[in-house]
């Protein structure tokens, strides 16, 4: 970002009705070309499922039951090899998600890298095909992220409108793959741009149209989660689901905390990083030959999960606490994917233990659906940290607003615990271990990630320590400065003195005095990869016309100020361009 | 410029994500083309045939298909029509392919042995080109319900598998979903069921609200086919037909007040005994039958005249005006109305229309290929030996 550069007017008028039109069309180009990758990466796990025997069905239609066993130990630590060598070849030695993205847009720190996208879509891919126990929304996402960032650098547009196409990306992806374009719109909004400005809207939807119509008349694979109508609740139920909620929110903790604790665990093992994932893959086929409902999606699990008397309670919570540490396993050793359709399933399993719970004690006959549909926000909401989102989704898969009503009042507790005891979600879990705090709002992310080195100037006085008062206050006089840096000659910073006191040496008779011996009063010095935040922070301490700043090598070599006055410009311009972002017009 | 369009999408398939749809439809197109281009000299050829042998059911179903088939593509071409008849099954096809003459030129056969037929190449080849769009132009591809145009067979009707109640069992109230098959509090009274697990499977797991798109996903978990044979298991009493006729018979000597069984069968007792019976279309399985030729027939550019005549919109239209199943094309499901001779409206009984069709089972003939034996196994195992466990599955799909 060009240190928060010139700020563009707000363009208005025919031209800028133009452009906008323009943006929008770009919207529904960027749909459309996302929701064609989107619909062929589903297609293809899908197709790999049942040639690789992880598909129910492609392992029922195949009759030898000791090649079966064989594949489901080999067909996912093998993909783990495949994916570990991918990764490598990624700068950061790991796929990228929609955390990602996300922090690209927070930051308008800019493109996201296509070649590492391309890696890290490859990996999913081949991780969901292989069964490993993954989500292929995160996948997607990054997808269609990439895919939006991809066409604004190609049409070399500035970084408001890219994160404009990317959100188009994420929407129609979302769209095509839930058939749910209403989710998709709100997915982006809420959790990558995290901002309902006008501007961002027309493209977005526009994308999430053309991603919805060309899922539903091109592409004829039926939706996720048909629901056959059901029983209404009885009233009181309600206060069930809000507890079942409150108790989601504990379990999607437990989720997230177990995939970063794997994370770190792994991370200490003395095992090579690209290896790790197919140990992971061999562990998980292990335990899958003893109970196969963790292999993969799980499509039919999360069906029969549905189901009153599908499970036993404590077949439930076997199988969700398996699931649970098989997904923390597949990822936190390295198989690329998301979270959300495990996070599906988890909370369904939850919610249908809940219901089978609430059956024993004689209610949910007729109505068991809803407390696994409950399940099943409460715990996704919080981990993709978009409560709306996921309303939405229920909403557009099911047709039904009586179950609507019935995750509403569950996802009413379940996000706003688990955003205290855990975070807003998973994505802003992992980057604030990456140093990119998006806890305190956007303003604070940019300025935090926002560079000093841009604003580095050259004009002020230096003067060298073994100069005197004298001398000093003559140069100093001459240069229109009122404070002067001493550089000694290897170039290193030796403080800061200011007119005012060398006048007052002077004028105490210590004209012939060294200035390496005049007293200094400590000053902040800065690096150039300071953030802009930190500089404020020191700006509030020092009265002075700019601040030093040093290379951070250690060696105190002095490059050069950044002066108050462009820390608090640079300030006002990204002020000015995120609320020209998240209020603009058009 | 058949080659020119071949010449065109081969240089693009490295791109073939991008492209394989348009490059499927310009082989598709070119195909159409080459068959259009050579169809002519050898027609003229079959002329010098004057009759053509087909292999079908017999019985109701080939009086009409005599009457609104085999007779009018006699009378508009001059080619006499021989039948014989057959029950099902693809041993004899294979036995003459193999000594390379087979006695028969065309084949009215299931899908699912068409599907088995063609994958040992006992089968022509057959190209679209052959078929006629819908009188409105709709082209054949769209006319087509899915899943009727394969490699080397073409559907021409749908029949289905459905359930039947008699009228009179339960005063004041009537079964609309399949789930009632199995609700014996509402519905009280015996049940009769093929003796197999297709259509029974099916309908005992739509029973617990599954979305038919997922059901055959679902019967291949062990949790699936548990689920479907314990609610095939809670039936009592419960008895097992085999022939075709059974059914019909047990529900009009009142042995059964709910019995499975073919719709025509049922439309037959209806409309022609007088039976108190009415069909539960809910969760009805369909399934395909279809016309296709046997590999070298004689006969076979005939028989490709034949198939494209019998497949036009007016002649599925005819047939299923004689007897209860479903066009294959949307143009001939819409027309469909009244029987020639005593009136009945047929639209009510046909599988395919879309009162009735609304929640109608496609059968998975490609899933039952490779898992019939086992579940068989698992069915016979839980429901018919009784002994021991009835929780069957082995460690065998999931």
């Amino acid at each position: 970002m060009d240190a928060g550069g010139t700020t563009r007017g707000e363009s208005r008028g025919v031209a800028g009705m133009l452009r906008f039109l323009g943006l929008v069309m770009l919207g529904g180009v960027i749909g459309g070309l996302a929701a064609g990758l989107a619909a062929g990466f589903v297609s293809l796990v899908l197709w790999l499922n049942d040639v690789l025997l992880i598909s129910a069905r492609g392992r029922m239609m195949f009759a030898n039951a000791e090649i079966l066993a064989l594949a489901t130990l080999l067909v996912p630590a093998l993909g783990g090899l495949v994916v570990g060598q991918l990764h490598r070849a990624i700068r950061e030695q790991r796929p990228h998600g929609p955390a990602d993205a996300i922090a690209a847009v927070q930051t308008r720190r800019g493109r996201l890298p296509f070649r590492a996208g391309a890696l890290s879509a490859l990996s999913g891919l081949v991780s969901l095909g292989c069964g490993a126990s993954v989500g292929q929304y995160g996948p997607l996402v990054h997808i269609g992220a990439t895919v939006g960032s991809l066409g604004a650098r190609l049409l070399r547009l500035g970084r408001s409108d890219d994160n404009v196409t990317i959100a188009c990306g994420v929407a129609a992806v979302i769209a095509t793959a839930f058939h749910a374009p209403l989710a998709g719109i709100v997915f982006a909004h809420e959790v990558v741009l995290r901002h309902y400005a006008l501007r961002a809207f027309a493209p977005v939807a526009a994308a999430a149209i053309v991603g919805h119509v060309i899922s539903t008349n091109v592409l004829s694979w039926g939706a996720l989660f048909h629901v056959a109508e059901t029983a209404l609740p009885r009233p009181w139920e309600f206060g069930i689901f809000v507890i079942i909620g409150a108790l989601g929110a504990l379990v999607a903790g437990g989720y997230m905390h177990a995939i970063l604790a794997v994370g770190r665990c792994s991370a200490r093992l003395s095992l090579r990083p690209s290896l790790r994932p197919a140990v992971a893959g061999l562990g998980l086929g292990l335990v899958a030959l003893w109970v196969p409902d963790i292999l993969g999606m799980g499509r039919e699990t999360l069906r029969f999960a549905t189901i009153s008397g599908a499970f036993g309670g404590i077949e439930l919570a076997v199988v969700m606490l398996l699931k649970i540490a098989a997904t923390a396993l597949c990822l936190g050793m390295g198989f690329g994917g998301g979270v959300f359709s495990p996070a599906l399933l988890i909370g369904t399993l939850f919610g249908a233990l809940c219901g089978t719970l609430a059956g024993n004690l004689g209610f949910a006959e007729d109505t068991f659906i809803f407390y696994a549909v409950c399940g099943m926000v409460a715990v996704t909401a919080p981990v993709i940290g978009a409560p709306l989102s996921t309303l939405l989704i229920i909403f557009e898969l099911t047709g039904s607003y009586v179950l609507t009503t019935a995750a509403l009042a569950s996802v009413t507790l379940a996000s706003p615990i688990a955003a205290q005891l855990f975070g807003r979600s998973l994505f802003d879990i992992q980057l604030a271990s990456r140093g990119l705090d998006l806890s305190a709002g956007r303003n604070l992310a940019v300025m935090k990630s926002a560079r000093l080195k841009s604003l580095l100037s050259q004009d002020c006085a230096t003067l060298s320590p073994s100069l005197s008062v004298g001398a000093a206050v003559e140069e100093l006089g001459g240069s229109g400065h009122a404070e002067a840096h001493l550089v000694d000659a290897q170039q290193r910073y030796r403080g800061t003195v200011t007119l005012a006191q060398l006048e007052t040496m002077r004028r105490k008779g210590q004209s012939g005095s060294s200035l390496k011996d005049c007293p200094r009063i400590p000053r902040p010095v800065l690096c150039p990869d300071t953030s802009v935040w930190t500089a404020m922070q020191h700006m509030q301490e020092v009265s002075g016309e700019a601040l030093a700043v040093v290379d951070d090598k250690g060696t105190d070599t002095f490059l050069g100020v950044v002066h108050e006055t462009s820390i608090a410009r640079a300030f006002l311009n990204y002020s000015e361009e995120l609320r020209q972002e998240e209020h603009g017009v058009g | 410029m058949v080659l020119a369009e071949h010449g065109q999408s081969a240089p693009r398939r490295h791109r073939w994500w991008l492209v394989s749809i348009s490059t499927q439809w310009a082989l598709l197109l070119a195909l159409a083309l080459s068959a259009t281009l050579f169809a002519a000299p050898v027609l003229a050829e079959g002329e010098q045939r004057r009759e053509l042998v087909v292999l079908s059911w017999g019985g109701a179903y080939e009086r009409a298909q005599q009457r609104a088939l085999f007779e009018p593509f006699t009378e508009a071409t001059g080619i006499a029509v021989r039948v014989e008849e057959y029950d099902g099954g693809i041993e004899e096809l294979r036995e003459a392919v193999t000594q390379g003459n087979a006695p028969w030129d065309l084949l009215d056969m299931t899908r699912s042995s068409a599907r088995a037929a063609c994958a040992e190449g006992l089968l022509e080849p057959l190209s679209t080109s052959i078929l006629s769009p819908a009188p409105d132009g709709t082209s054949v591809g769209r006319d087509f319900l899915e899943g009727s145009l394969g490699r080397c067979w073409f559907t021409h009707s749908i029949f289905a598998t459905v359930v039947a109640y008699r009228r009179d069992a339960f005063p004041g109230r009537r079964p609309t979903r399949i789930a009632d098959l199995f609700d014996q509090q509402r519905f009280p009274g015996p049940r009769a069921l093929q003796r197999t697990p297709a259509a029974n499977m099916e309908w005992a797991l739509l029973s617990y609200g599954v979305p038919r798109q997922e059901l055959y996903r679902l019967l291949s978990t062990r949790r699936g086919l548990a689920l479907a044979l314990a609610r095939i298991d809670d039936i009592d009493p419960l008895h097992w037909w085999v022939e075709g006729e059974e059914p019909v018979s047990m529900l009009a000597a009142n042995q059964v007040v709910m019995a499975s069984g073919y719709n025509g069968r049922f439309f037959t007792a209806m409309v022609e005994q007088n039976l108190p019976i009415e069909i539960l279309w809910d969760g009805q399985i369909q399934e395909h039958e279809v016309w296709a030729i046997p590999r070298h027939a004689e006969g076979a550019e005939v028989a490709r005249q034949f198939i494209g005549f019998a497949t036009t919109t007016d002649r599925q239209t005819a047939l299923a005006n004689l007897i209860p199943y479903g066009p294959s094309r949307h143009s001939a499901i819409l027309q469909v109305s009244t029987h020639p001779d005593h009136g009945v409206d047929m639209r009510l009984h046909i599988p395919t229309h879309p009162l009735n069709a609304e929640r109608a089972v496609r059968l998975d003939d490609d899933w039952y290929a490779s898992t019939y034996r086992r579940v068989g196994d698992y069915f016979r195992a839980a429901l018919l030996e009784k002994e021991g466990s009835s929780v069957p599955p082995q460690r065998g799909g999931e």
